[in-house]
């Protein structure tokens, strides 16, 4: 399987350290071209090297589509991301990156409170900047950190239009969450980020909210959504002798990825016929709008396909 | 009247289309932008583009493919979503780098036709993609099947404009 261009092609642009441990990447298109739009509170995965993905809020403004902005703090616990972030990503690195996901749906005409802990406020900077730049204030912002906040300067007009309630713990004891997310019958939406210790309290204040009323950024990426209900099985490429087994989230092609093999996939979506693949032994589900009856005795579209056998052999 | 007597007696009316947009984009995934013309390249492709043949940045360059120089796709299309899929699709969301008005796309498989100065030959109709669907976050496969335009290889070159008509050869 040829191996397609699969990441946004980007280069960092700049990069400085606007807190202590906080590194701050600018990245853009090598050209100068627009790059895919996001939404507020939309996050964007990093391919920093083989094996080693990391996911990042963008923390600028939504329509300023010429730059994704992250930033990110050094964990003294680092896997690597971080690491590799601060100690090997310098001016005209180039980095590929995934398509923006994910948003933060604020309520309309409710109030929205966000509660966030130090670095954790990145998902919310372009949330904040959003809402300020439509002239919506319907919202406030419980940050707490030890000592200055970093990136205070993408949201100062908020901070200094007084929506912005700064915590520092060096001073003061931790708010109360519980306190500050206390109905006050104005259909209170509740947004938090920030250490397992903050989450921790959010999710026993919000306990009995509905969920459309609460949301919770993790900073982990988001579990891949199931292809089917299909239970998993083992695929064998026989002439390759290869095999590996597929569960429902990595699908019949994400497992032929895997294994390199050489299948030509295009449309994705079962109708264009390019994948067509004969297959030895399983008993394939067949999905595709392709093939005809005969035709699937022997072959298989395997873009859509599934198996519902606990073994399926191709002939790749 | 025989058949045959009735085809010399009597003509099918021609068409003639108008090009409504054109757009192109460097790499993969990059949003397509708007220009008032774009600069075709015969044996090659759009100039600036991801699939013109010696740039190969487009997210099925990997699957190297002569036929796709220049790709169109009809407004009706659009129009048609919209009315009745409720979907809005931009002239910037197909992804194509012509969109026409007037011009019977899927009847043109294997001929040759006009886009402004430039003499263009259709090689196969264009084919949906998942991808598309990454990219706009919109539900529109089943929706494009059958109607997702025409890929063609371009003979003669020349520069494109908005307004400039498209006409059999």
């Amino acid at each position: 399987m040829a191996k397609g261009i699969r990441t946004v092609s980007t280069v960092v642009t700049s990069c400085d350290t606007p807190a202590p441990g906080v590194r701050r990447l600018i990245l853009a298109d090598p050209d100068g071209w627009d790059l895919p739009p996001f939404r507020p509170g939309a996050h964007i995965d990093l391919h920093l090297a083989k094996g080693l993905v990391r996911t990042y809020s963008l923390c600028n403004e939504p329509g300023d589509n010429a730059r994704y902005v992250v930033a990110v703090k050094l964990e003294t616990e680092s896997r690597g991301g971080s690491r590799f972030v601060h100690e090997r990503l310098t001016v005209g690195t180039p980095i590929g990156v995934s398509l923006p996901r994910g948003d933060i749906k604020v309520s309309q005409v409710g109030r929205n409170v966000f509660l966030a802990g130090g670095i954790g406020v990145t998902p919310f900077l372009s949330v904040i900047r959003d809402m300020e730049a439509a002239g919506r204030t319907n919202y406030e912002l419980h940050w707490t950190s030890r000592g200055a906040p970093p990136l205070a300067e993408a949201i100062r007009p908020a901070i200094e239009a007084g929506r912005i309630r700064l915590y520092d713990t060096r001073r003061e004891p931790r708010p109360d969450i519980a306190t500050i997310l206390r109905e006050d019958g104005s259909n209170l939406h509740a947004f938090c980020c920030g250490p397992n210790a903050m989450l921790d309290a959010f999710d026993a204040a919000t306990a009995s909210w509905p969920e459309a009323r609460k949301h919770v950024e993790r900073f982990t990426a988001p579990k891949i959504a199931a292809n089917s209900n299909f239970a998993p099985y083992e695929l064998v490429l026989a002439a390759s002798k290869t095999s590996i087994t597929v569960t429902p989230e990595l699908g019949l092609l994400g497992a032929l990825e895997a294994l390199d093999a050489d299948v030509p996939v295009s449309c994705a979506g079962g109708i264009c016929g390019a994948c067509r693949t004969r297959w030895i032994e399983g008993s394939p589900v067949h999905r595709d709008r392709v093939l005809t009856p005969a035709e699937r005795a022997s072959e298989v579209i395997v873009c859509v396909a599934e198996c519902a056998s606990s073994r399926l052999v191709l002939d790749l | 009247m025989d058949t045959a007597t009735l085809e010399a007696a009597t003509a099918a009316p021609t068409w003639t289309g108008v090009v409504r947009y054109l757009h192109r984009t460097p790499r993969a995934f990059l949003p397509m932008k708007s220009f008032p013309e774009l600069t075709l390249i015969a044996g090659k492709g759009v100039e600036g583009d991801r699939y013109m043949i010696g740039q190969e940045a487009g997210f099925y360059s990997h699957k190297p493919e002569e036929g796709r120089q220049v790709t169109l796709f009809e407004i009706e299309t659009l129009q048609a979503l919209a009315r009745d899929q409720k979907i809005t699709l931009l002239p910037e969301d197909h992804r194509r780098n012509v969109t026409v008005e007037g011009v019977p796309l899927n009847h043109l498989v294997g001929q040759r036709f006009w886009l402004g100065e430039a003499l263009l030959e259709s090689t196969r109709l264009s084919v949906p993609c998942r991808h598309i669907e990454e990219i706009t976050g919109k539900a529109i496969f089943d929706p494009l099947i059958n109607r997702s335009g025409l890929n063609c290889r371009i003979l003669k070159g020349g520069v494109v404009r908005i307004g400039d008509t498209v006409r059999p050869d």
